[in-house]
């Protein structure tokens, strides 16, 4: 029988969520429209429209040693065309965001080529060639990986993960990148990753219901979504795994 | 040093407080006889960008205002979040709570009685005050900031 990846344990909600975002045969729901030119935007790294600055000559102009890996491996457009290689980072709340850190990376390593990812408790970067960066950036804004006001596009200054939410609904977020228009109930950036504010603000859309929140979020909250706890199978999941690991040393064997 | 024998009570919100909330809270507050000193609580919001690729830059932030609590007006440099009293007595946190519980109308708070404010100088205090501190200033700002507390006349 062909392997079938299970991607992650549980019978919640939450698990299932999770399970979708990592299977790359899972096609994620396209939500909004941000367009390229407001990506390139947000992220700060060259003007929209201009050349993208390269870090070497492209592959086809440069002579490659003879070898067997990069015969086997096709490379991606940035490193083709030899792009420098730029990031974007996430801050994701634990009120029920619909990504996690740990989870970007478990996911955009199932569904994107040549990258890099870095995770930490509450924020996720993501490295990779400029060309492939954007695209990149555009799937993980434009579909149900994201809410407006739950993720933030945060390159400094990334603390809000783990804070209450404000009046509005909003993450914290110290140099406010993104705020909520109160009359159209839309989230427009008005900073750039970094904190520069922006010659024109960017929309990303209206922010998701708490309904469709809790059934969409990737992180367990005993308060506001579902619990750990609750959990059955990915308690049992996590405390094998524990176990094993403690037991390491003693060289365990499975009964 | 503060009197150990005054109680101290802190407001937690569900919520991060908005300029206008907050400012609708402290007046509350205000109107309660028998609070003593108060600490405004929560994330820093900086003028200007300390620390990253953009520092040194204007941060103009939506929740950084000057709000008008009692007779005062007051410069907001954190989104509140919790707020900090210490009281003449215990029989003040009934009245406390009742005065408060209108503000709250979309999101719950709580009131907690503990110990939440310092009560002993410490070393940096002794470093930046000396030995004949002003004992009410104790508690109420990190020894090392510059900003002052604003006194605002209650009612006694």
């Amino acid at each position: 029988m062909a392997y079938k990846p299970q991607y992650c344990a549980g019978q919640s909600i939450v698990a299932d969520n999770r399970r979708k975002a990592m299977d790359p045969n899972h096609k994620l729901s396209k939500l909004r429209d941000v367009t390229d030119k407001d990506i390139v935007l947000i992220m700060g790294h060259r003007a929209p429209g201009s050349a993208y600055k390269s870090a070497h000559p492209p592959l086809s102009e440069q002579q490659e040693p003879a070898c067997p890996v990069r015969k086997m491996v096709t490379p991606t457009d940035g490193a083709k065309a030899g792009d420098r290689v730029r990031y974007i980072q996430f801050a994701d709340s634990m009120y029920n965001a619909p990504c996690q850190p740990y989870l970007r990376s478990y996911l955009e390593a199932y569904r994107f080529r040549g990258i890099d990812p870095g995770t930490l408790s509450g924020r996720q970067i993501i490295e990779c060639r400029e060309r492939d960066l954007e695209k990149y950036a555009k799937d993980l804004v434009n579909t149900e990986l994201f809410d407006p006001a739950l993720c933030g596009i945060r390159g400094a200054t990334v603390h809000g993960h783990s804070l209450r939410l404000d009046e509005n609904g909003m993450m914290f977020d110290m140099l406010q990148r993104c705020v909520l228009d109160k009359k159209a109930g839309i989230v427009k950036y008005v900073k750039n990753q970094i904190g520069e504010p922006l010659d024109t603000e960017v929309k990303v859309g209206k922010p998701m219901d708490s309904k469709w929140l809790k059934a969409n979020t990737t992180i367990y909250h005993s308060l506001v979504g579902s619990a750990y706890r609750d959990d059955a199978e990915a308690i049992e999941y996590i405390q094998r795994i524990h176990g094993l690991r403690v037991k390491y040393g003693f060289m365990p064997k499975e009964a | 040093m503060t009197e150990a024998t005054f109680p101290q009570c802190r407001i937690i919100t569900e919520r991060l407080l908005n300029p206008e909330t907050t400012e609708k809270l402290l007046n509350k507050v205000v109107s309660v006889a028998g609070v003593r000193r108060m600490v405004l609580n929560g994330p820093r919001l900086p003028a200007t960008i300390p620390y990253g690729p953009a520092k040194g830059q204007a941060n103009p932030h939506p929740m950084r205002k000057t709000i008008h609590v009692g007779d005062q007006e007051v410069p907001l440099q954190v989104h509140v979040g919790t707020v900090l009293l210490e009281l003449e007595n215990r029989d003040v946190v009934p009245a406390l709570q009742a005065a408060i519980e209108p503000v709250f109308t979309n999101f719950s708070f709580r009131i907690q009685e503990g110990r939440y404010m310092k009560t002993e100088p410490s070393l940096v205090d002794y470093c930046k005050y000396g030995p004949n501190a002003d004992k009410s200033l104790l508690g109420l700002a990190d020894p090392s900031s510059k900003s002052k507390p604003i006194i605002l006349q209650g009612i006694k």
